[in-house]
């Protein structure tokens, strides 16, 4: 084949496929398995705006107990927006507004009664870039048992912490220095230091917002194991950018694209059989 | 020729060696063909630089070293003179220098009426001047068309321009570093002297650990004010008290107003609020000063007699009350500053783990932000401790030695100025005793400092 017919190939191939803004625009049910038996946390028609800008559109959702769930998508497609969502975090930002129906165990957690700091302890999270308090290490764990009076003692806090430490992973590394400074620790600890101060608090969900995209190769394959082995006692809800790491460490997988919720489903159906053209183009690598 | 004029022929020179310095070498690369070849060169403006220099820099260097030198041998020739005419001027050394004085301030029309002797001596002081002046303008104006001839010839295309003109730049703002150190130091020093020569009168001990003030010196030992004593406790305690009253005022609502504007309020609110709060700074201290003697100061003495407590109508109360209020933008400002620089992911980490706002606040920013919130107290500190304008208006100048707001006090500021101002002689203790509270104020803020630099060195917790 000589170089011309390729190209006119090419354009063919380009006037049959729609533009991914003209397949988005036209995009109006999530399709796939959005809804699912055994529910922790369902949201239904959630809408977030930043002023006039609007962020999420109408997206429904539901996140069974104990699973792990990956949000995916390109940059900006509102994924780590829909995450803030679920445990109010969105409320320290005073443009944004989220309407629709957002329910933990079947109560409303944008209802007048609830509490948002109650709902904090629930649903703990984990942010993209490790950010430990510049307190000792032990002072980072203890910091939500102190705070929600969890413990009765000293002893119990000890034991709460090195617990805590332990399931994250990072205990036999830092049980020498437990008060030296969080920051002096590498990376991937840091990362796992922020898992362990989230557990602490005996969460039942928590949320990771691209928690090893700041991490190298090795500290990441520690966290993605870390997360199959919590995932025994938490739902968790993971955004990432990798779509290997999703593969890995999640069962379910949902796809945002610009703020919508494309397509839902499996993980392995997801990322074998895409039933959406956007999700095939993104997994196949044609943007994002 | 005057300075302003040969400085500006060096100006001129320096820009005619800058200029054609350029142009020779853009014509020198325009002709090589290491132009074609895309090797990067040294910019030509660089060269014209260090030619400029060359013409500048050894002629001012002369310039200065001429105008230290010239103004004694002009005095040493004219003494000279006036001993080989014989003039009698007297035989102090003092003499002379009032002599000379006299000398350089006769102006023309007092020559009438002036003794014929000082006439000569005049002239030939003229004579002497403008003899130094004609040397000055030759010697710096050779120097400099020497150097723009020497810069010229020895500016070539393979002189690193750029790294002796960067050399230039550093040593110039290494000079502008430099003066604020030695100014700092030239300060400490004069107070210092003054100090020395005041405790040569007054024992040191009896200065620091005296607790009566009343600095009379009397001319004759007959005179009311000869029993004079300058203990200094009773002053320092006053600062103190005052200061203290001021912080307890600042430090809780300055930081209080920091934390509500950086955490809690709008955008909108703390773009207002902020400024408005920072004019406090600007009000000048002596409006300070009539609110605190007319408004506060009397309010204080009502609102303690309704309440059956005996206040002087001057109390330290009032004008700590009134100072407090003045610094609170030192605390807030500054805090706010440091508070807002605190990153969000701090916040975002303790609120995402179920904390409250204040718990974070508390918890998680303060300590965070504790350097900056201690440097702000600090300088308000130093602000309080160094103000007297609203002493003298509302704490009045009895110095007495209490620890009660409620009665006058006086502070170390406030008492220099009293010993400074008015018609004395400069070397009775009296005077010099406000150089010793001078370099007393000066070291105490430096402890101060001292001790507040490792406390913050101690706490802080520093995020990345």
């Amino acid at each position: 084949m000589n170089t011309q017919t390729m190209k006119e190939n090419i354009n063919l191939t380009n006037m049959k496929e729609k533009s991914i803004a003209e397949i988005h625009a036209e995009h109006k049910q999530t399709i796939g398995e959005p809804f699912c038996d055994n529910v922790k946390f369902s949201t239904r028609n959630v809408d977030v705006f930043y002023a006039d800008n609007q962020a999420i559109y109408d997206v429904s959702l539901d996140i069974g107990k104990n699973e792990v769930i990956a949000l995916i998508g390109p940059s900006g497609c509102g994924k780590s927006t829909f995450l803030r969502c679920l445990n109010r975090m969105n409320d320290t930002i005073d443009i944004c507004k989220v309407t629709g129906d957002l329910e933990l165990d079947g109560t409303n957690i944008y209802s007048k009664n609830q509490d948002p700091v109650l709902l904090r302890a629930r649903v703990g999270m984990v942010f993209q870039k490790p950010n430990p308090f510049p307190k000792s290490i032990y002072d980072n764990v203890a910091y939500g048992p102190r705070i929600h009076g969890l413990t009765k003692n000293k002893a119990e806090l000890d034991e709460l912490v090195e617990d805590s430490l332990r399931k994250a992973g990072l205990f036999e590394e830092v049980k020498d220095r437990l008060n030296s400074p969080g920051t002096g620790l590498s990376g991937g600890q840091q990362q796992r230091l922020c898992i362990a101060r989230t557990i602490a608090v005996q969460p039942e969900v928590i949320l990771m917002d691209e928690p090893a995209s700041a991490l190298d190769p090795i500290a990441t394959a520690k966290i993605e194991e870390l997360i199959s082995d919590l995932s025994k006692n938490y739902t968790i809800v993971i955004v990432t950018h990798s779509m290997q790491q999703a593969a890995r460490v999640s069962q379910r997988t949902a796809y945002f694209h610009l703020g919508k919720l494309i397509e839902v489903g499996e993980t392995n159906q997801i990322f074998t059989h895409p039933r959406h053209e956007l999700t095939e183009r993104y997994i196949t690598g044609r943007f994002g | 020729m005057s300075i302003t004029a040969i400085i500006f022929v060096l100006l001129l020179l320096a820009a005619y060696s800058y200029f054609i310095k350029r142009q020779k070498v853009y014509a020198l690369y325009r002709t090589q063909s290491i132009k074609k070849s895309k090797i990067k060169q040294t910019l030509p403006k660089y060269f014209g630089y260090v030619a400029a220099l060359w013409s500048l820099v050894p002629a001012l260097l002369v310039l200065i070293v001429i105008q230290i030198i010239d103004e004694p041998l002009v005095k040493s020739s004219l003494a000279d003179y006036i001993q080989s005419e014989k003039i009698v001027i007297g035989d102090a050394a003092d003499d002379f220098d009032l002599y000379m004085n006299e000398i350089k301030n006769m102006s023309i029309d007092e020559l009438e009426s002036a003794d014929p002797e000082k006439i000569k001596v005049f002239n030939q002081y003229q004579k002497f001047q403008s003899i130094s002046n004609y040397a000055m303008t030759i010697i710096v104006l050779a120097m400099a068309i020497l150097m723009t001839a020497f810069g010229m010839k020895k500016v070539k295309i393979n002189t690193p321009a750029r790294v002796i003109f960067e050399k230039f730049i550093e040593i110039i703002l290494l000079l502008a570093a430099s003066i604020a150190v030695l100014t700092t130091v030239g300060i400490v020093l004069s107070v210092l002297f003054e100090s020395i020569r005041f405790f040569g009168e007054i024992p040191f001990t009896d200065f620091m650990f005296g607790l009566e003030w009343s600095p009379q010196t009397a001319i004759r030992s007959d005179q009311v004010g000869s029993s004079s004593a300058f203990g200094a406790v009773p002053l320092f305690v006053g600062t103190m008290l005052i200061s203290l009253v001021a912080l307890f005022i600042a430090v809780p609502l300055g930081l209080m107003s920091a934390i509500f504007l950086s955490e809690y309020a709008s955008s909108r609110f703390r773009s207002i609020a902020k400024p408005v709060l920072e004019i406090l700074a600007g009000i000048p201290t002596v409006v300070y000063g009539f609110f605190a003697a007319l408004t506060v100061a009397p309010f204080i003495r009502d609102l303690g007699e309704s309440l059956g407590m005996s206040v002087a109508s001057e109390s330290a109360l009032a004008a700590g009350l009134v100072m407090g209020i003045m610094i609170i933008p030192f605390v807030s400002s500054l805090s706010d500053d440091v508070l807002s620089a605190v990153p969000t992911a701090m916040r975002e980490g303790s609120l995402g783990l179920g904390a409250t706002q204040s718990e974070t606040i508390v918890k998680v920013l303060i300590p965070a932000a504790l350097p900056g919130i201690v440097g702000g107290v600090l300088l308000a500190a130093s602000r309080a401790i160094g103000e007297t304008m609203i002493v003298v208006m509302a704490a009045g100048l009895a110095a007495n030695l209490t620890v009660n707001p409620l009665q006058a006090v006086t502070t170390v500021t406030v008492q220099i100025v009293t010993l400074l101002t008015g018609d004395q002689e400069f070397d009775s203790a009296k005077t010099l005793a406000a150089f010793a509270l001078g370099l007393m104020l000066f070291v105490t803020t430096l402890i101060l400092n001292v001790i507040a630099l490792h406390v913050v060195r101690k706490y802080r917790e520093e995020y990345e």
